[in-house]
């Protein structure tokens, strides 16, 4: 059928394309119908997984340590699994033998790394054993089952002895033993993990007497997995809510169907997208779905309430009413999709695979919204039979419009305006004093996943409690050459690295290869204890490391050091991974390089006038010239490179400016190599002196989950300001290109601002950090409230033209568009709070949290975004007073009515 | 939540069942008492129901 009757003659087109959507329903719900069933094919292949190193931002300095070493000097993902009896100690026959079940059990399981495993059962974790004659060796501390007392207790003198066992794998009570191993990244099966972990070492040794705790990466995500189950229910709880919710609102089963009909085919694009690009999903990552699936039914609603306006103002016209709901929510839907959409992009700034993967996912799944609702629309009405017609009188009569109309009434008086605008800004300012509490990374030591009182966390506390950390932190030592591991200088260094650190109140224990070389010097020396220290002499310490190594194999050995001796790791085991933690620790890291650093070179710097000036100059460092380097000389020799009063412009091609660019270039001139380039500025005039560095290895930042969560943490600071900006000027644009009109973003970004703010500062109140999970769902959350403010303004600004009065206007609007927006964002509230009864704490707070952004939003669009309209006259609105085209005869009747 | 052992076929199979019982109920319960409830009021002399159920009953409604 052609356009045989008036339309307005700026959508006229969109009217045309409404029409010829119809004309053309048949091939076009065929295409639409085959896609869908294709991407539903797809979706269905979908499986549940992590991917830990999707998680990593890979570009980060951190993070490329980590790759190069955790193979050989542990990763991230440890389990702990810590075996604690209450009667007795666990130096039994029956205690040991358990302990030696339970490491071959874990031995087995999929993915371990079998030569990451600490435990007194297994075969690496050895102790010095002289022999008659006085031969030592490096020994097992259990090399089977025990059968008697006796050897259980020569076990325990031999645990007691050794200073790399005692108090890190057996506790210092006696009461507690702890297996730690270490699982290949590429291997990480975490449900299969989670049951073979209980099949081979937990659940046949557990007894009255005897308690297993289970921590750790990979345990952790098993229990995520073992929840996810909570999704069906509350899909199923979602699903039957929203469709009575709907029907109770529309008076009309229809109006149930057709939003459904538009989620359920977002839903196949997306999921069937995500298997397209080689992504699966994540068990936290699934609110996401939801949100954009309650998204994609809440324009529906919006279009489904728009339908039956117009189907009342056409004369009951079905096919005129359909184009009309199409073509005047065409902009506003569109609009609303594309922030939605282009909002959600921004993720892609962060360097992370996975939150990239998920903006591009997420963006896609938004816009396929405008194919199974804007699209789709008009032919599903058509398919559809037309509502009765007393249906839509009455349902305009009924009690939730009536409240609607009483509260817009009360708005907008004098009053109502006062009190939304008093009530804004206080709660503003409320929101902005808490703000400044809100953390990146976890704020508490315990797993935000889960709820503090799940199985996980109480084992984790139990394991910290009796250990003193278990999450570590892995600085490599990196030699410029072979042996550099056996200087004795190294040893020293990195003991009083460990010592430096260990003062930090939240780390538990350190261990590095001079705690190994301290117990087989004082084993050596008839366990004396003053020999208890690092020789002072390089060959006393090969000796002292040949007897140690000389019976275990490289594979055993390399957790150490690496088989030429040139790298080597100190590792800090932390008490919590808690945001501000890591920030310091990881700050006390590289404060004790830089100081130890200069204190090498025998500089003490300082910042004077924008500049590195060099403030004294140690006498105990003599330097030499070799050729053209300057080298440390053990002589006195009188001579130094350096000047005090010079000033350090640059290190290399790195220019210098301030400590912390020094210490940076410093860092990044020695990596590999020990020539240095000095560019100094002496009296006036440019000097170049090259210094070879004194020290033997680089410490190098950091592996590990401490180190892992530093690089995470250091991305997330580093660009979610950035994110929030862009994320905003996104949207400010889109809306310049709907409206023309530079002032319109501000109107509807106000709200969204606000509410960002209030979300914020209830993160910061409830302890909910910003980190690599809550990232994305934040973002998402800051697009998805625009929609309201879209709907409301548009359908101004349309009233406008035919009312002239901006008051008037706005009222219809908030009476109308606001009708069906308050009730999408109560259907949209109910969906996403409902994650609250999730068994995954993350999930449960982050549906609660979208819960409170959308409400706030929404409040917002419907209280400040008109009250301020009304109030500033905006001339983007108040320009289309009384220019709507010539009303036809259908408008003319509806007005007047 | 514990007692809840919910698969995607058994999630599919309620939501399915549930959406017909809603389109079942609308069709041969809730709508057929809702115009009963609006007949009874304008038969009790209520003006807005007479109005209603007038305009109502003089609609044509178009397909085209």
């Amino acid at each position: 059928m052609a356009l045989d009757y008036e339309v307005p003659q700026d959508k006229r087109v969109l009217y045309w394309l409404g029409d010829k959507l119809i004309d053309y329903s048949t091939p076009v719900s065929i295409v639409v119908v085959l896609v869908t069933l294709l991407f539903a094919y797809w979706g269905a292949q979908l499986h549940l997984v992590t991917s830990f190193s999707d998680l990593l931002p890979q570009d980060h300095e951190y993070i490329k340590i980590h790759n190069r070493f955790s193979a050989s000097f542990g990763g991230a993902n440890n389990i702990m699994i810590m075996l604690e009896v209450k009667d007795g100690t666990i130096f039994t026959p029956e205690n040991l033998n358990k302990i030696w079940r339970m490491t071959q059990g874990l031995d087995k399981v999929y993915g371990v790394n079998h030569n990451q495993i600490d435990s007194i059962a297994h075969r690496t974790v050895r102790y010095l054993k002289v022999a008659a004659g006085g031969t030592m060796n490096a020994v097992p501390v259990m090399n089977g089952e025990v059968q008697t007392e006796d050897e259980a207790n020569n076990i325990r003198r031999s645990v007691h002895n050794a200073e790399n066992i005692y108090g890190l794998l057996v506790s210092l009570d006696d009461k507690a033993a702890l297996i730690r191993a270490n699982f290949i990244e590429g291997k990480l099966d975490y449900s299969r993990i989670f049951s073979e972990v209980n099949e081979n070492a937990v659940d046949p040794f557990q007894d009255a007497n005897t308690t297993i705790y289970v921590a750790g990466e990979p345990r952790l995500y098993g229990w995520v997995y073992q929840y996810t189950g909570d999704v069906f229910f509350i899909l199923v709880v979602t699903w039957c809510i929203e469709w009575l919710l709907r029907w109770m609102y529309f008076h009309d089963w229809r109006g149930a169907l057709r939003p459904t009909i538009t989620g359920v085919i977002a839903a196949a694009w997306g999921f069937g997208f995500i298997h397209l690009i080689g992504l699966a999903l994540d068990p936290l990552m699934l609110v996401m779905p939801f949100l954009i699936t309650a998204r994609a039914v809440s324009h529906a609603i919006q279009m489904h309430d728009r339908y039956y306006e117009e189907f009342e103002k056409s004369g009951w016209h079905k096919r005129r009413a359909i184009v009309a709901s199409f073509a005047e929510l065409f902009v506003p839907m569109l609009s609303g999709i594309s922030t939605d959409a282009f909002g959600v992009l921004v993720i892609l700034l962060v360097p992370v695979v996975m939150l990239q993967k998920l903006a591009i996912t997420a963006s896609w799944w938004i816009l396929a919204i405008t194919i199974s609702e804007m699209l789709l629309n008009p032919i599903v009405y058509y398919y559809l039979k037309p509502p009765e017609p007393e249906l839509v009188l009455m349902r305009e009569r009924g009690g939730f419009r009536r409240g609607i109309n009483r509260f817009v009434g009360a708005l907008l008086t004098r009053t109502g305006m006062t009190v939304t605008i008093v009530a804004w800004v206080a709660a503003t300012a409320l929101a902005v004093y808490f703000v400044r509490d809100l953390t990146i990374g976890d704020p508490t030591s315990a797993s935000p996943l889960l709820f503090l009182d799940s199985p996980y966390n109480i084992s984790h506390k139990r394991i910290q409690d009796k250990f003193g950390g278990v999450e570590p932190l892995i600085v490599v030592a990196e030699g410029y050459d072979r042996d550099a591991m056996k200087e004795p200088k190294m040893l020293q260094r990195m003991e009083e690295f460990q010592r430096t650190l260990e003062r930090d109140p939240a780390i538990g224990y350190s261990f590095s290869l001079a705690d190994i070389i301290r117990a087989v010097n004082m084993v050596f020396h008839e366990l004396e204890p003053k020999w208890g220290v690092i020789p002072n002499s390089w060959v006393d310490v090969g000796s002292l490391f040949f007897i140690y190594f000389s019976g275990s194999p490289p594979t055993e050995t390399a957790k150490y050091v690496d088989p030429s001796y040139t790298t080597a790791h100190v590792t800090f085991y932390c008490k919590d991974h808690k945001g501000e933690n890591i920030r310091r620790i990881i700050h006390r890291c590289k404060q004790f390089i830089y100081q130890s650093q200069t204190k090498d070179l025998g500089l003490t710097l300082q910042e004077q006038g924008g500049k590195v000036v060099i403030a004294a100059v140690a006498n105990d460092v003599q330097w030499e010239k070799a050729g053209p380097s300057w080298v440390v000389s053990e002589h006195q020799t009188g001579e130094t490179p350096f000047r005090v009063g010079d000033a350090i412009t640059a290190l290399g091609k790195n220019q210098v400016t301030d400590l912390e660019s020094f210490k940076q270039a410093i860092n990044k001139q020695t990596a590999s190599k020990t020539l240095v380039d000095f560019a100094l500025e002496r009296g006036g005039t440019k000097v170049e002196e090259t210094v070879v560095v004194p020290w033997k290895a680089a410490f190098k930042l950091a592996g590990g989950l401490i180190g892992t969560l530093a690089a995470a943490n250091e991305e997330l600071v580093k660009n979610d300001a950035l994110m929030n900006f862009l994320g905003f000027f996104t949207m400010w644009m889109i809306m310049l290109f709907t409206y023309r009109s530079f002032a319109a973003g501000l109107y509807l970004l106000a709200p969204l601002a606000l509410a960002n703010i209030m979300v914020n500062a209830y993160m910061a109140v409830m302890g909910i950090g910003v980190n690599i999970h809550t990232l994305p769902l934040v973002t998402v959350g800051l697009g998805f409230g625009i929609d309201y403010g879209l709907y409301i303004v548009s359908r101004t600004i349309e009233e406008i033209r035919v009312r002239g009065d901006l008051r008037d206007s706005v009222r219809e609007a908030l009476e109308t568009s606001g009708k069906a927006v308050t009730f999408t964002a109560v259907t949209m509230v109910i969906s996403t709070v409902f994650w609250t009864t999730s068994n995954i704490r993350f999930n449960a707070e982050m549906g609660l949290l979208l819960a409170i952004w959308m409400a706030i939003s929404y409040v917002g669009s419907q209280t400040l975004t008109p009250v301020l309209i009304v109030l500033l006259k905006p001339r983007f609105i108040t320009r289309e007073a009384n220019r709507a085209p010539k009303l036809t005869t259908m408008h003319a009747k509806a007005v007047a009515r | 939540m514990e007692s809840f052992h919910l698969g995607i076929w058994s999630s599919l199979i309620i939501v399915t069942a549930f959406s017909f019982l809603v389109i079942f109920l609308d069709g041969y319960v809730v709508k057929p008492w809702r115009e009963r409830r609006w007949r009874r009021l304008a038969e009790s002399g209520d003006k807005e129901a007479q109005e209603l159920l007038r305009i109502a009953k003089s609609a044509k409604v178009s397909e085209e």
